[in-house]
């Protein structure tokens, strides 16, 4: 999705961290995995989707919901 | 003091370094970087591109890494008299290799550009040369006029123009947009926009004109982060695009509004941005200026319309950003046309670029020193002006021009029989524009979901048409010209 080597995407990755991952990165990260997922992130909690890991934990969470 | 006076920008940096030596510059990951140490920085980087053999009017392929190294060759180059080709090393390799054929570079330096037969030195080998601060610097006779950069911008036929500024040029811009923003020495500004355009570049030779300090952030993608920049640092002013507003209102809500006592401006632009939009920042930011520029890269910050002040008519882009600079409005012929009629919109002033790289852009570029910015537009009798077209079919998605002829290139590279792009408002309403696809019908009909996947790689994601339509026919001109206004209607 943002043509980075997938070596490069660690649970520890933040947004920011590479130039790939910007704003606009983001939000293609954040609506394809709503859509491929089938998850809808509560908008109260983008703020701190911040992370590779803290994607995963919500993710998990919203469908142990 | 090291005489150069051919850059007022590097002039006042280097006046700063002596009346404020111990003032911080640069705060760039841990490092915080004072106006002397900047100054020393330069002078030892301009001393290694001298040994290297970088000769005045040489060009110089520089990546626009968001750190202070690609700051100290920025200004380093611009003391010897070498051409700054200032290129996002991420861009694709046939973006650059482009640039570098039209530009020949004699060297290239920063991270990430490999190109075959041309030398690549890192940021980190250039600091790392330790060999050459005792070379005396000479600075060579050059005029303010001479080219200090060269921005490549989109062109609409699908080729990137090389625009040539100045040093007149960048300085002029930067005295224009810190006379009417205010940034001043007291201000310390947080730059999360991408180095390798005209805006974030604009703004770090702002600050630094204004004896400021800067504050290097990646970008905005966390706001978390940048958040906790604007508190650590006492961030007072900030520059952003309008899709980044829009993000910052999805992923953060309001609370931006925390910071707004202590933030004394935020500049816009690079597109438009609603006037409800207008209205919350104002909400939200009731003492902050909210200054927001129309202009291109070719005549960067024509415009200003602060919002406060421009509360009864939201809609206008503003006026001449100083007394530098005039805007007018002409007809085809380049005949200026009153108040209220709607035209193509020209400026003129001292942060107009005098010309193209290569020649062939030049052509109708001008109405005589009149620059054609391709927007269409009037002037209203208090001498705001007001957009209402386009001539150029360039797509504006979050703030970056594509080129309809890029994305059509790539998709008929799959097969498709014709095609041509268009800009439709964002239906996410984050980005402003984004491209949509009309592929015309024909013995290769694939499922648009594999012409989607077949763009991934070709071209960046953001790029990608987001609505795609089977029709008939491209509609074209007798000489072939797609007729991409009429798919618009």
């Amino acid at each position: 999705m943002l043509n980075v080597d997938l070596a490069v995407v660690t649970d520890q990755l933040s947004s920011g961290d590479i130039p790939e991952w910007d704003s606009v990165g983001n939000l293609a990260i954040i609506s394809t995995i709503e859509q491929e997922l089938d998850v809808e992130f509560p908008l109260e909690d983008l703020f701190d989707l911040t992370s590779v890991q803290s994607i995963v934990d919500e993710v998990i969470m919203l469908k142990n919901d | 003091m090291i005489n150069a006076s051919h850059s007022p920008v590097l002039c006042d940096i280097f006046t700063h370094a002596s009346s404020t030596p111990g003032k911080i510059a640069l705060v760039a990951g841990e490092a915080r970087i004072s106006y002397a140490q900047l100054q020393e920085r330069i002078l030892r980087v301009a001393a290694f591109l001298q040994s290297q053999g970088i000769k005045p009017g040489d060009r110089i392929l520089l990546a626009a890494n968001k750190e202070a190294d690609f700051i100290y060759l920025y200004f380093a180059a611009h003391l010897l008299g070498v051409v700054n080709v200032v290129v996002d090393s991420s861009s694709p390799n046939e973006r650059l290799d482009y640039i570098r054929k039209v530009t020949s570079p004699a060297i290239a330096l920063g991270d990430g550009i490999i190109l075959p037969g041309l030398t690549c030195i890192s940021f980190h080998d250039v600091l790392a040369a330790d060999d050459v601060s005792a070379v005396p610097i000479h600075v060579p006779q050059v005029s303010t006029d001479s080219v200090a950069d060269v921005m490549f911008t989109t062109g609409t036929t699908g080729a990137p123009k090389g625009v040539c500024l100045s040093h007149a040029n960048i300085a002029g811009s930067a005295r224009n947009t810190n006379g009417f923003i205010g940034t001043d020495a007291s201000d310390v500004e947080a730059l999360a926009l991408p180095l390798s355009h005209s805006f974030g570049l604009g703004r770090l030779r702002c600050v630094l004109m204004a004896g400021a300090t800067l504050v290097l952030v990646s970008n905005f993608a966390n706001l978390k982060s940048f958040f906790h920049v604007l508190e650590t640092e006492r961030v007072t002013g900030f520059g952003m695009v309008p899709a980044v507003w829009q993000y910052i209102k999805r992923f953060s809500g309001r609370r931006i509004a925390r910071f707004a006592d202590q933030l004394r401006y935020i500049e816009m632009g690079s597109a438009a941005l609603s006037v409800d939009d207008k209205r919350l920042l104002m909400e939200l930011f009731p003492t902050t200026r909210l200054c927001m520029h129309y202009g291109l890269t070719e005549a960067s910050r024509a415009m200003f319309c602060e919002f406060h002040a421009c509360a009864d008519n939201l809609d206008t882009v503003g006026r001449p950003a100083s007394d530098q600079v005039q805007a007018i409005v002409l007809d085809e012929a380049g005949r200026q046309l009153p108040d209220g009629e709607d035209g193509e919109i020209c400026v003129r002033g001292n942060m107009v670029t005098r010309s193209y790289f290569l020649d062939a852009d030049n052509q109708d570029a001008f109405h005589g020193d009149w620059f054609r910015t391709g927007d269409w537009g009037h002037r209203d009798a208090r001498g705001f002006f007001y957009l209402t077209g386009r001539k150029k079919e360039l797509i504006n998605i979050g703030g970056e021009k594509v080129s309809p002829a890029t994305i059509e290139q790539a998709i008929r590279s799959l097969g498709i029989t014709d095609c041509a792009c268009v800009a439709i408002p964002d239906p996410k309403g984050v980005l402003g524009e984004v491209p949509k696809a009309y592929l015309q019908r024909g013995d290769n009909q694939p499922a648009i979901e594999r012409v989607k996947q077949g763009l991934i790689g070709i071209l960046p994601p953001h790029e990608i048409p987001v609505e795609w339509e089977w029709i008939d026919k491209i509609p074209r001109t007798a000489s072939g010209k797609i007729q991409r206004l009429k798919l618009q209607q």
